[in-house]
């Protein structure tokens, strides 16, 4: 089984290399990390992440800000967007997910099974290669 | 006049050392007729003296020659022993110069020896005792005037015709200062008083004497030549001589100028009192027994409206006043005509001529004649109309004040408690303010500490999973670890429930339901403790509008702070009820923690959770809703509970008490409103999403 393609966009380089090592130590994850915000739309270009993690406050730009791109960019549209943020309260303590106008937010810190969990379900299945054609 | 010569026998004493001589003389006597006399015959002075003492002789016939005395002696001595005794001196040839001399001093006759017969005897015997009669008779008299003239106090002169002093008494000499009225002879009043009165004195008796009319009684001022002034009360009357005729005038006059003085004096007091009377403002006048009015003042008289006063005395004050004022008036005077004691500053009312009503302050006192009866009243009235109007004035003024002074006290108290009310809403403020301020500072904190939380937990959980433990302990550790960063995690989570309100996801609940779900998330505390669980949780309560997720984390909190302040096996007691609040129970409620949510009459769900812990001290009880308040050791709060546990309720537009039981122990109380339609409580976030 191919392993999914994630990209970590957090200015906090400490959490992203703990997310990658934990995600990439399952074997089922390719982790790409990315600890400046203004990079984070070229470097999702080129890596074409299966889903990205997107922390929402960053010093360059807002995480908000970047989805925008993301949504904009025709490649990247539909790849799915898990915010990470320090902001929120977990609406329900187990999952740590909170809904939000339609988003996904994971409030930090979060286990790595929950981690894991919220990943598998929103990440797309594996490209049909007939569709894509 | 002749008393001795009727009915007894005249003694007479002959005094005559020649017996033949005596014998011839008591002959002669003999031949009187009728044979009126009694003749006692003594030939020596001395004898004769004796007999004179014995009294009883109406004539001493004297020898002027006698053998134990001689010549005019003989006479000085016999007349000095009886001088009211007639003497008739008897003498011979040779001495008639001696016997002339004698009847100068008051012998009556004298008679030759020798040449007397009897008939002349008798007749000088009888002559003589008569004129000594008429003489003592006359000296009598004289004696009396004399005593007059000397002795009266009252001034008494003759004049003649041309008003010329030709008697005064001694008086008028004192009066003029004179020593003699020699002094006065052939003088006129012009010579003694100044020439105005001695003029008016001399035209009177001038009148006198002409009219022949006395003047009686006539009081003159009389100025004497030295300026000094009296007083007399003189009678002037014309003097006539034996035939009538006017020959002069006679006066008498009594110095009155102590009586005058005393009227001057009595007058100008008389003056000086009517004058102060009439001047006066007051009013006064004296009444009879009858009550008529005898004397007024001017004052008394402007008050009834006259002028004099004839339109005065001799009427009633129900001649000038209403009936019943005058009713009244009379009945005070007849009281003190009657117990005679003095009426003192009554104030009454008057009515003026004009029919203005006034206020007098009165004043009568009874009258007493000189037998102590009382005869009338004096009184005396003063218009005190002025003063009354300004202690009306003043007592409205005081009402006023008094009224003023209400309301200002009920001004006072609306403002107190109005103080109290804004107190209160300072107080909330003060407390909201308080909370966004943790709220601002609690969001910062979460970001900045969750990001190298996030980090920890990552780390942990890796090297949870990829180390080998060499050592046995590792795990622990590890676990504890975790453990750490999910409690410090918890107490982020904690500052961002409080900063972060939510809109509630309200439907209706049942209370009762919600309490026993709470009591079982605590359970496996309650079992460890041993602790007894007493319900009295009410059935049927009304649904109540909530969101179930919140208050359940309000009763969480609420049992674990009991739990954690009970020891071992002590009672949780949960009571819920419905109950409507009374009339004056927001208003008594300390710290306004009803006032602004609820209305006496509103119905309420009450939820109380009574534990039999070691309760609060109440220097700490004001505080326990402060953000990072705790009464718990370190690391068993967060000091966030209660804040975020009122925070809730507060959402839900309830209200929460926590207080020390008497009995030991805290209860705390939730309040949250019944609504008759069930609608949702409506609270509106207090701040947008934040980021």
């Amino acid at each position: 089984m191919e392993k999914k393609k994630i990209l970590i966009v957090d200015d906090e380089s400490s959490f992203t290399r703990m997310v990658k090592l934990n995600l990439e130590k399952t074997g089922a994850f390719e982790v790409r990390e990315e600890n400046k915000a203004s990079y984070a739309l070229s470097a999702a270009r080129e890596f074409k992440p299966d889903l990205i993690l997107l922390d929402v406050i960053m010093p360059s730009m807002d995480g908000g800000d970047v989805a925008a791109h993301i949504k904009n960019d025709r490649h990247l549209r539909d790849t799915p967007v898990i915010f990470l943020t320090a902001t929120v309260s977990p609406r329900d303590p187990l999952s740590g997910r909170v809904n939000r106008a339609g988003e996904l937010f994971l409030a930090k810190p979060i286990g790595v099974d929950a981690l894991i969990k919220c990943i598998n379900e929103n990440v797309r299945p594996p490209a049909d290669p007939e569709a894509s054609k | 006049m002749k008393p001795a010569t009727l009915g007894a026998k005249l003694k007479l004493l002959l005094i005559e050392d020649s017996p033949g001589d005596a014998r011839l003389l008591r002959e002669y006597l003999a031949e009187a007729a009728g044979d009126p006399f009694e003749l006692t015959h003594v030939d020596t002075l001395a004898t004769g003296l004796e007999h004179l003492a014995q009294g009883g002789f109406a004539l001493v016939l004297l020898d002027l020659s006698l053998p134990d005395c001689f010549g005019f002696d003989t006479f000085t001595k016999a007349h000095t022993a009886a001088p009211e005794v007639p003497i008739i001196v008897l003498s011979g040839r040779d001495d008639e110069a001696l016997a002339i001399k004698t009847v100068h001093e008051g012998a009556q006759d004298y008679l030759v020896k020798g040449q007397a017969d009897s008939r002349l005897l008798v007749r000088a015997v009888l002559y003589a005792i008569e004129r000594k009669h008429a003489e003592e008779a006359l000296s009598k008299e004289r004696d009396l005037l004399h005593t007059l003239l000397n002795n009266l106090p009252d001034r008494i002169y003759f004049k003649d015709r041309k008003s010329r002093f030709i008697r005064i008494s001694r008086a008028v000499m004192e009066q003029f200062k004179i020593s003699h009225p020699r002094e006065a002879m052939g003088k006129t009043d012009l010579d003694f008083f100044a020439p105005e009165h001695a003029q008016a004195a001399l035209d009177d008796e001038k009148r006198v004497m002409q009219t022949g009319q006395p003047i009686l009684g006539k009081i003159e001022r009389e100025i004497l030549a030295d300026g000094n002034v009296t007083y007399a009360l003189t009678s002037k009357m014309p003097l006539k001589d034996k035939q009538g005729r006017i020959v002069g005038n006679f006066g008498i006059s009594r110095d009155i100028t102590d009586i005058q003085r005393i009227k001057d004096t009595l007058a100008v007091e008389r003056n000086l009192l009517r004058s102060l009377i009439d001047n006066l403002p007051d009013y006064i006048y004296v009444q009879d027994a009858e009550g008529r009015y005898k004397v007024d003042n001017i004052a008394h008289r402007r008050l009834l409206g006259v002028t004099s006063d004839d339109e005065v005395v001799g009427k009633t004050v129900f001649d000038f006043f209403p009936p019943e004022l005058a009713g009244q008036y009379s009945r005070d005077d007849q009281e003190i005509l009657r117990s005679g004691h003095a009426l003192l500053n009554r104030e009454e009312p008057v009515l003026d001529h004009a029919g203005n009503r006034r206020w007098n302050s009165t004043t009568k006192v009874p009258l007493r004649n000189d037998d102590g009866q009382v005869t009338g009243l004096v009184c005396i009235s003063r218009d005190i109309t002025e003063r009354k109007l300004a202690e009306e004035q003043l007592q409205r003024t005081n009402d006023e004040l008094e009224r003023k002074k209400e309301q200002l006290q009920s001004t006072l108290g609306d403002l107190q408690h109005s103080h109290e009310e804004l107190k209160a809403a300072q107080f909330q403020l003060i407390q909201a303010e308080k909370m966004q301020s943790v709220g601002r500072l609690a969001a910062g904190v979460a970001h900045e500490v969750k990001n190298p939380l996030g980090i920890l937990s990552m780390g942990i959980e890796y090297l949870s999973k990829t180390l080998a433990p060499t050592d046995k302990n590792v795990p622990a550790i590890l676990a504890d670890m975790l453990d750490a960063l999910k409690r410090a995690d918890a107490i982020i989570m904690g500052l961002l429930d409080f900063s972060v309100p939510r809109a509630l996801a309200s439907q209706p609940e049942d209370m009762s339901a919600i309490v026993e779900q709470s009591v079982a998330l605590v359970r496996h505390e309650i079992t460890a403790k041993a602790i007894t669980i007493e319900r009295d949780l009410a059935e049927n309560l009304p649904p109540v509008y909530l969101d179930k997720q919140k208050v359940t984390q309000v009763f969480v909190n609420l049992l674990t702070n009991a739990i954690h302040a009970m020891p071992e096996r002590g009672t949780l007691t949960l009571r819920t009820y419905l109950r409507q609040l009374q009339p004056g129970e927001i208003e008594r409620d300390d710290g306004s923690r009803l006032a602004g949510k609820f209305r006496s009459g509103d119905h309420v769900l009450v939820t109380e959770v009574i534990d039999t812990g070691s309760g609060i001290p109440e220097e700490k009880l004001a505080h326990i809703f402060d953000p990072f308040f705790t009464t718990k050791p370190t690391g068993k709060g967060t000091g966030l509970g209660l804040t975020v546990t009122k925070r809730i309720v507060e959402l839900h537009g309830g209200s929460i008490d926590v207080r020390n039981r008497k009995e030991g122990g805290v209860i705390a109380t939730i309040l949250f409103k019944v609504r008759a339609g069930g609608e949702p409580a409506a609270v509106t976030p207090r701040q947008p999403w934040g980021t």
